[in-house]
C-alpha cells in the first residue's frame, strides 16, 4: 500500500504506468497467453515500469500514446519470449524487456519531433503541490532539509530511485514499507548498500558518490534478489549477496562505457546480468546443498524460508515408497542395523525379528524344536506393493542350534517395489511361500511363514532393503514409514525411522472410522457453518499433479493435504486467514488415523503462521542464520466410545509457540467424529471460540 | 530338633507301574506355596476349604492367548465368557487386559454393564433372552446373537417398537466332524436354516446384521473341527456380501478350547492341543479364504476355561481316613462335589500341601457331604495323609465358582493373589444370614 502511494507521488507516471499495465494485460488475454501467468502479472510488470518511466520523461500528446502502445506490445512480446526461453531453466527474466524497450525508446525519441521531454521531474514540487497542498509541500521540503548523515540520505534517495524519483521522503516510505513487508529484504537492502559503498570507497570508481539509480536499481536490488528472494535465505545466500554487489558494480561500469556512447543509461541491465548469471550458476549445483533456489515463490523471503525449512522437515519423505513391518502383531527386534551377530559389512543394514512373551522367552515349551518357538510359522506379510522378483522355497528348516551355511539365506522372497528398490525376507519356513515369481503382491498380503532355514540357529525373520534383485545382495539403509514401538512401557510412534535392537514394535492398526472421516475423495462436499463466520462450502479437488486440496467456494481459499495409511496432514493453505477452512487447516494439521494406542501426533507449522510480535521480528531478522522459535502442533485422538462398529472419536489439537525453551499454547481445537464423519470442530484462540458444524452434502 | 511327623504303617502291594523318567515312583511333589503365598497361611487366614485365584496366571494366560492369535491375524478380540467365572474381580482382570464380555443371561448382561463394559462390547448369547433384556441390549448397542427363529421375530418386533436397529449375529451350528454335534444351539448350516435366518434378518430391514457366531462344543480336543467351522462361517460371510450385500464385520468362533485338565476316562497321556494350534487352524482358514486384506472380518474368541482353569486352586484339609469294606483306603476331605462340580468331568490333580512321606497309597477321595455321590476322586495316589493335613486341588478356576452349590455346606471364601503376592477376598464365605436373607416365612409358620 505504502509503495503504491509512493508511485503516485508522480501522478502522471502513475497514470501511464496503470494504462500500460491495463493494455498489456488485455493484449495478453487477446493473444491467448497462458492465463495463470497473466494473472500472476508476469507479462505486465515490465509494461508497468515502462509506463512509469515514459510518463515521467515525456509530455503527453498523441505521439506519446501511440509510442506507449507500441512499446507495450513489444514488452509483452519480449516478456513472453524470455519467459519461454529462460523459464525452461527455471530462471526469471527480471526487467530485461524493460531495459531493451526503454533503450529503444530513448534512441528513437531523439528523432521523433512530436515527442518532447517533460520537465516535470525537475519541477516535481509542482506536482506535489497539485496532489497535496501547501502543507504537503512544506512537509516534503522539511524532509529534504533535515540534517541527516549523508550515508542515510543517500540510502533513502537510492531507494526512491526504484520508482524513478529522487527524494528522501519517498525513500523513507519505501524503507518503511519494506520493513513491514519483510525483515530479511530490509536487512539485505542495508547489506547491498554498504557493500556498494565500501567497494566504491576501495576502488574509488565514483569519487563524488555513486549515482542513486545505480545504487538503488542495481546494487541494492541485486543483494535482495540473490540474498533472499530468488534464493532461500541462509548464511550462504548472504555471502553471495555480498559478492554479487561488486560483480554488478563492475558490470555496470563496463556496460556504462558502452551504452554511454549512445547516451543511454544502463538502467537495471547490470542487475539482470548478475542475477541471471548467478542463478544459472547455482542451478548447475556448483553449491549443492548450500544454495537453494526458491522452489515456490511466495514473494516474501520469510515465507520462502519458513516454508522451505518446514517442508524439508515434514515432507522430505512424503514421496518415497512406504514400507511397513513385514509381520502381524508385536515382535521384538533381535538384531538391528550394524548388529553384533551377523549384520556386518555389506549386509549390516538389516533387521531380525522374533516374538517374545512377557518374560522375554522366545518359546513356551520343551523340547527345543522350531515348532515350539513363538515366531515359527507366523505369517510374513508384504511390506509394500510390488512384484515378486525371486523366491527360494525348498531349504529345510534347521534343528534348533544348527545352521545351514551352504544355503546361507534359507528360504527367501525378494520383492521389487520400484526400480532399484527391493526388499528381501529370509529364513522362511520350508514350502511356506504362497506367491510365485512375477506375482503382484499388495501391502499387507500374507506371502509366507516365519521359519528357521539357512543360517538361522533359531527361528527368526530377516528383513532387508536392497538396490539389486538378488538373494545375497548387499543391504541398503532405508527407513520404515510408520511403526509403534514399546520400550519398557513407553509407547511412541515412529515415522521414517529404523527400529533399534530390543525394541518391541508393531504396525499400528488404522481406525476405520478415522480413515473414513478423513478420506477426502475428489468431489466430496462439506457444508460448514459457524456463528459469526461466513459459511464454508468445501469441495475436494485433485489437480493435474495429483495434489489434493479442499477448496472453499465462498471464501476462495484452498487447503492442500496428503493422506497415507496411518496419517492425514495438511501441506499448505492459501487464502484469507479468517476463514473456517483456515481454522480447520490449523486444527487438523496432522492427524494419526489410529486410536490404538492413544499417542500424540506432533508436527511443526511454518513460522510465518506465528503472530507478529517483537520476538517474531527479531526471529525474521536472524532467520537466515538461526532459528530460535518454533511453532509446534500436537494432536491426540481419544476414543469416546469403544464401539467398534461406530466409535465416537474426539481429536484434541493445539498450536504451541516455542521461544528458546519457553512454550505457550496459542490456540486449541477439538474435532468431533461421529457416524464415521467429522461432525464438528471447535477452534479456540484467546477468548475467541468458533464452533463449526460440518454436514456432508449428498448429490 | 523338631518332633518327627507321625507316619502310620501301611502294607503295599508290589506294583512296578508305568515307568516314568524318575523310575516307578509317582510324582507327588508337595505344593506348599501359590504365587509366593504359603498354603498354610492361606488356610489359617481364610479357612478351609478356600478357593485361591492367581491374578498373575490369568494375565499370563490372556496375553499368551492374544499373542497366539494376533501374531497370526490382524484383527482379534477376546470376549470374557461370564458363565465360566463371573466374579467381578475376575471379570475385571480380563476387562483390564482388553477383553469384551460374553454373557448368556440377563443377570450376566447387567453384571457386565456394572463392570463398566460399554454396551457395544457385550455379546449377548444364549437361547433364553427375555424381552426386557433384549430391549436393554438393543438400547446399549450390544451384539445380540440370535439362537432361534422365535427370538428373531421377537427382535424384529422390539426393534419396530423402539425404532432402532439392533446389531445382530446368528449362531450357526454345523457338522464339523465331531461327536456330539451341538446342533441344538443356533441355526443349522447344512440344512439351510442359517442362510434362511440371514435372509430374514436382512429382509426385515429392522436389524443390522454384523456378525456370524459358532460355538462347536466344549473341551474340544480336535483343532480340525475349528477349521471346518471357520470355513463354513467364511462361506456364509462371502454369501452375505455377494447375495445379501451385507458385509459381515466379525466372525465369532466361540470358545471351547481345553485346559490341561484330565478328562475322566482318558487313557494314558492325552495331549490337549494348545491355544496356538487352534489359532493356527482358525486364522489360516480365514486368511486363506480370499477376503481382501482391508475387508478381513474381526475375529472374536469367547474363551473362558483355557484362560482361567489353571489359575484356580482349591485348598482343603483332611477330615478322616478309613478303610472300606473291600480293603481300599478312603480319605474324607472338607470339600466335595458341592463346591467342586468339575470333579464329575475331570480327574483333578491333587497335591499334598506339606512335606510328606515318599510312600504313596491309592485312596478314594470323598467329600464331606452325607450323600453317596460326593466323590472327589475315585482313585488317587497320594502320600499318607493325616487329619488336618492340607491338599491343593489344581485347575479348578473354570466353572466351579459359577456352578457350585450351597448344599449341606456353605460356599467358602474366594481369595485372589494379586501380581504383588498380596491376598484379597473377592467373595466372602457364605453365612447363615446370607442364606436366610431371601427366605420368607408365612405368618402362620413363624415362631410365636
Amino acid at each position: 500500500m505504502l509503495l503504491m502511494v509512493v508511485s503516485f507521488f508522480n501522478p502522471f507516471a502513475g497514470i501511464t504506468g496503470f494504462i500500460a499495465v491495463f493494455f498489456a494485460i488485455s493484449l495478453s488475454y487477446f493473444t491467448g497467453l497462458f492465463k495463470p501467468y497473466i494473472k500472476s502479472g508476469i507479462y505486465s510488470y515490465n509494461a508497468l515500469i515502462i509506463g512509469i518511466g515514459m510518463g515521467s520523461l515525456f509530455n503527453f500528446n498523441l505521439a506519446f500514446w501511440v509510442l506507449l502502445v507500441i512499446i507495450t506490445i513489444l514488452s509483452v512480446m519480449l516478456s513472453a519470449i524470455f519467459q519461454n526461453r529462460l523459464g525452461k531453466n527455471g530462471l526469471p527474466f527480471l526487467t530485461l524487456p524493460f531495459v531493451i524497450c526503454f533503450w529503444i525508446v530513448l534512441l528513437v525519441t531523439k528523432d521523433f519531433e512530436a515527442i518532447n521531454f517533460s520537465f516535470r521531474n525537475i519541477y516535481w514540487l509542482n506536482d506535489v503541490y497539485e496532489i497535496g497542498n501547501q502543507n504537503l509541500v512544506q512537509f516534503v521540503m522539511f524532509m529534504e532539509k533535515i540534517e541527516m548523515p549523508s550515508l542515510l540520505s543517500t540510502f533513502f534517495r537510492a531507494l526512491s530511485s526504484l520508482y524513478f524519483q529522487n527524494n528522501i521522503f519517498a525513500g523513507l516510505l519505501i524503507a518503511l514499507g519494506i520493513l513491514i513487508h519483510s525483515r530479511i529484504v530490509f536487512s539485505l537492502l542495508i547489506v547491498g548498500f554498504f557493500t556498494a559503498y565500501t567497494f566504491n570507497a576501495i576502488v574509488l570508481a565514483y569519487p563524488e558518490g555513486i549515482n542513486y539509480y545505480l545504487l538503488g536499481g542495481n546494487f541494492i536490488l541485486v543483494s535482495v534478489a540473490i540474498g533472499g528472494f530468488f534464493v532461500i535465505p541462509s548464511r550462504h545466500s548472504y555471502f553471495w549477496a555480498i559478492i554479487s554487489v561488486p560483480i554488478t558494480f563492475i558490470i555496470a561500469m563496463a556496460l556504462g562505457k558502452i551504452t554511454g556512447q549512445w547516451k543511454l543509461p544502463v538502467y537495471s541491465m547490470p542487475f539482470c546480468i548478475t542475477v541471471l548469471s548467478l542463478m544459472y550458476f547455482f542451478s548447475l549445483k556448483a553449491q549443492k546443498g548450500k544454495i537453494v533456489l526458491t522452489p515456490l515463490q511466495l514473494f516474501s523471503p520469510e515465507k520462502n524460508l519458513y516454508n522451505y525449512l518446514n517442508a524439508k522437515e515434514r515432507l522430505l519423505n512424503s514421496n518415497i515408497i512406504r514400507l511397513q513391518l513385514p509381520f502381524i502383531g508385536k515382535w521384538l527386534v533381535s538384531q538391528g542395523y550394524d548388529g553384533t551377530l551377523t549384520h556386518k559389512g555389506d549386509w549390516s543394514k538389516a533387521l531380525d525379528f522374533i516374538i517374545v512373551d512377557n518374560e522375554l522367552k522366545t518359546y513356551d515349551k520343551f523340547p527345543a524344536q522350531p515348532e515350539n518357538f513363538y515366531c515359527f510359522g507366523k505369517p510374513v506379510i508384504a511390506p509394500a506393493n510390488g512384484y515378486v522378483q525371486l523366491i527360494e522355497d525348498s531349504v529345510d528348516d534347521n534343528e534348533i542350534g544348527k545352521i545351514n551355511q551352504q544355503q546361507n539365506w534359507g528360504n527367501s522372497i525378494v520383492i521389487k517395489h520400484a526400480e532399484g528398490l527391493y526388499t528381501k525376507l529370509s529364513h522362511l519356513r520350508q514350502y511356506s511361500i504362497r506367491v510365485k515369481e512375477g506375482d503382484y503382491v499388495k501391502r499387507g498380503d500374507i506371502i509366507a511363514a516365519c521359519g528357521n532355514s539357512g543360517r538361522s540357529p533359531e527361528p527368526h525373520l530377516h528383513f532387508q532393503v536392497q538396490t539389486t534383485p538378488h538373494i545375497g545382495s548387499k543391504t541398503f539403509a532405508y527407513p520404515l514409514s510408520f511403526y509403534i514401538s514399546n520400550i519398557s512401557g513407553n509407547i511412541t510412534v515412529n515415522e521414517f525411522s529404523v527400529p533399534q535392537e530390543t525394541e518391541l514394535i508393531y504396525n499400528g492398526a488404522p481406525n476405520p472410522t478415522l480413515t473414513n472421516a478423513f478420506d477426502f475423495l475428489p468431489g466430496y462436499n462439506l457444508s460448514v457453518k459457524a456463528e459469526g463466520m461466513e459459511d464454508g462450502k468445501w469441495e475436494v479437488f485433485t489437480d493435474a499433479y495429483n495434489v489434493s486440496y479442499i477448496y472453499c467456494h465462498t471464501t476462495k481459499s484452498m487447503a492442500f493435504f496428503k493422506q497415507t495409511e496411518m496419517a492425514f496432514y495438511f501441506t499448505a493453505y492459501e487464502g484469507e486467514k479468517n476463514t473456517l477452512l483456515y481454522y480447520f487447516y490449523l486444527a487438523c494439521y496432522k492427524i494419526y488415523l489410529s486410536t490404538d494406542p492413544e499417542v500424540i501426533a506432533t508436527d511443526k507449522f511454518p513460522l510465518q503462521l506465528a503472530k507478529i510480535t517483537v520476538i517474531k521480528w527479531l526471529q525474521d531478522f536472524v532467520s537466515p542464520f538461526i532459528i530460535f522459535s518454533r511453532l509446534h502442533y500436537e494432536s491426540l485422538n481419544k476414543a469416546v466410545t469403544t464401539d467398534f462398529l461406530n466409535p465416537s472419536i474426539t481429536i484434541e489439537s493445539k498450536q504451541i509457540l516455542q521461544f528458546l525453551s519457553i512454550k505457550k499454547t496459542t490456540n486449541q481445537s477439538v474435532i468431533e467424529i461421529n457416524d464415521n464423519q467429522i461432525s464438528s470442530f471447535t477452534f479456540q484462540k484467546n477468548n475467541k471460540r468458533i464452533k463449526a458444524t460440518c454436514t456432508p452434502k449428498e448429490y | 530338633m523338631a518332633k518327627l511327623k507321625y507316619e502310620r504303617p501301611i502294607i503295599k502291594k508290589m506294583n512296578a507301574g508305568m515307568m516314568n523318567k524318575f523310575g516307578a515312583q509317582s510324582e507327588n511333589t508337595p505344593v506348599t506355596h501359590i504365587d509366593g503365598v504359603s498354603v498354610k497361611s492361606l488356610i489359617e487366614k481364610y479357612g478351609s476349604p478356600v478357593f485361591v485365584l492367581s491374578e498373575q496366571k490369568m494375565r499370563q494366560n490372556y496375553k499368551a492367548a492374544v499373542r497366539a492369535f494376533n501374531t497370526r491375524y490382524p484383527k482379534v478380540q477376546f470376549a470374557w465368557s461370564y458363565k465360566t467365572h463371573y466374579n467381578n474381580a475376575v471379570c475385571n482382570v480380563f476387562h483390564q487386559e482388553g477383553s469384551w464380555a460374553e454373557v448368556v443371561s440377563g443377570f450376566e448382561y447387567r453384571k457386565a454393564l456394572g463392570n463398566g463394559v460399554p454396551g457395544s462390547n457385550i455379546i449377548f448369547n444364549g437361547p433364553d433372552k427375555h424381552g426386557d433384556e433384549i430391549r436393554l441390549a438393543i438400547e446399549n448397542d450390544s451384539l445380540i446373537h440370535i439362537d432361534h427363529f422365535e427370538e428373531l421375530y421377537l427382535l424384529i418386533d422390539i426393534c419396530s417398537q423402539l425404532n432402532k436397529k439392533a446389531r445382530v449375529a446368528i449362531r450357526v451350528n454345523m457338522d464339523t466332524g465331531i461327536y456330539p454335534m451341538w446342533d441344538r444351539f443356533g441355526f443349522n448350516y447344512e440344512n439351510g436354516q442359517a442362510w434362511q435366518a440371514l435372509n430374514k434378518i436382512v429382509e426385515s430391514g429392522k436389524l443390522l446384521l454384523v456378525g456370524l457366531h459358532s460355538h462347536i462344543g466344549t473341551y474340544m480336543l480336535s483343532t480340525a473341527a475349528y477349521g471346518v467351522a471357520a470355513a463354513k462361517l467364511c462361506d456364509l460371510a462371502v454369501n452375505c456380501k455377494s447375495q445379501l450385500h451385507t458385509q459381515i464385520k466379525y466372525l465369532d468362533l466361540g470358545g471351547g478350547f481345553p485346559s490341561a485338565n484330565t478328562l475322566k476316562g482318558a487313557i494314558g497321556l492325552v495331549q490337549t492341543p494348545s491355544v496356538d494350534e487352534f489359532a493356527e487352524v482358525i486364522t489360516s482358514t480365514i486368511l486363506n479364504y480370499g477376503f481382501k486384506t482391508e475387508e478381513l472380518p474381526l475375529l472374536i474368541l469367547e474363551s473362558g476355561r483355557v484362560l482361567i482353569d489353571d489359575a484356580g486352586y482349591l485348598l482343603g484339609s483332611v477330615l478322616a481316613n478309613k478303610k472300606l469294606s473291600d480293603g481300599r483306603k478312603a480319605t474324607i476331605m472338607d470339600f466335595g462335589v458341592n463346591i467342586m462340580f468339575t470333579s464329575f468331568w475331570y480327574d483333578h490333580k491333587i497335591s499334598p500341601a506339606q512335606e510328606a512321606s515318599q510312600f504313596n497309597e491309592e485312596t478314594v477321595m470323598y467329600g464331606p457331604l452325607c450323600m453317596n455321590i460326593d466323590i472327589v476322586r475315585e482313585a488317587v495316589t497320594l502320600p499318607l495323609l493325616n487329619r488336618g493335613d492340607h491338599v491343593v486341588v489344581h485347575k479348578v478356576g473354570a466353572y466351579n465358582m459359577t456352578q457350585w452349590m450351597q448344599f449341606i455346606a456353605m460356599r467358602p471364601n474366594i481369595v485372589l493373589i494379586d501380581t504383588n503376592s498380596q491376598t484379597h477376598i473377592v467373595r466372602k464365605a457364605e453365612t447363615l444370614e446370607y442364606l436366610e436373607q431371601l427366605e420368607v416365612i408365612p405368618e402362620h409358620l413363624q415362631k410365636k
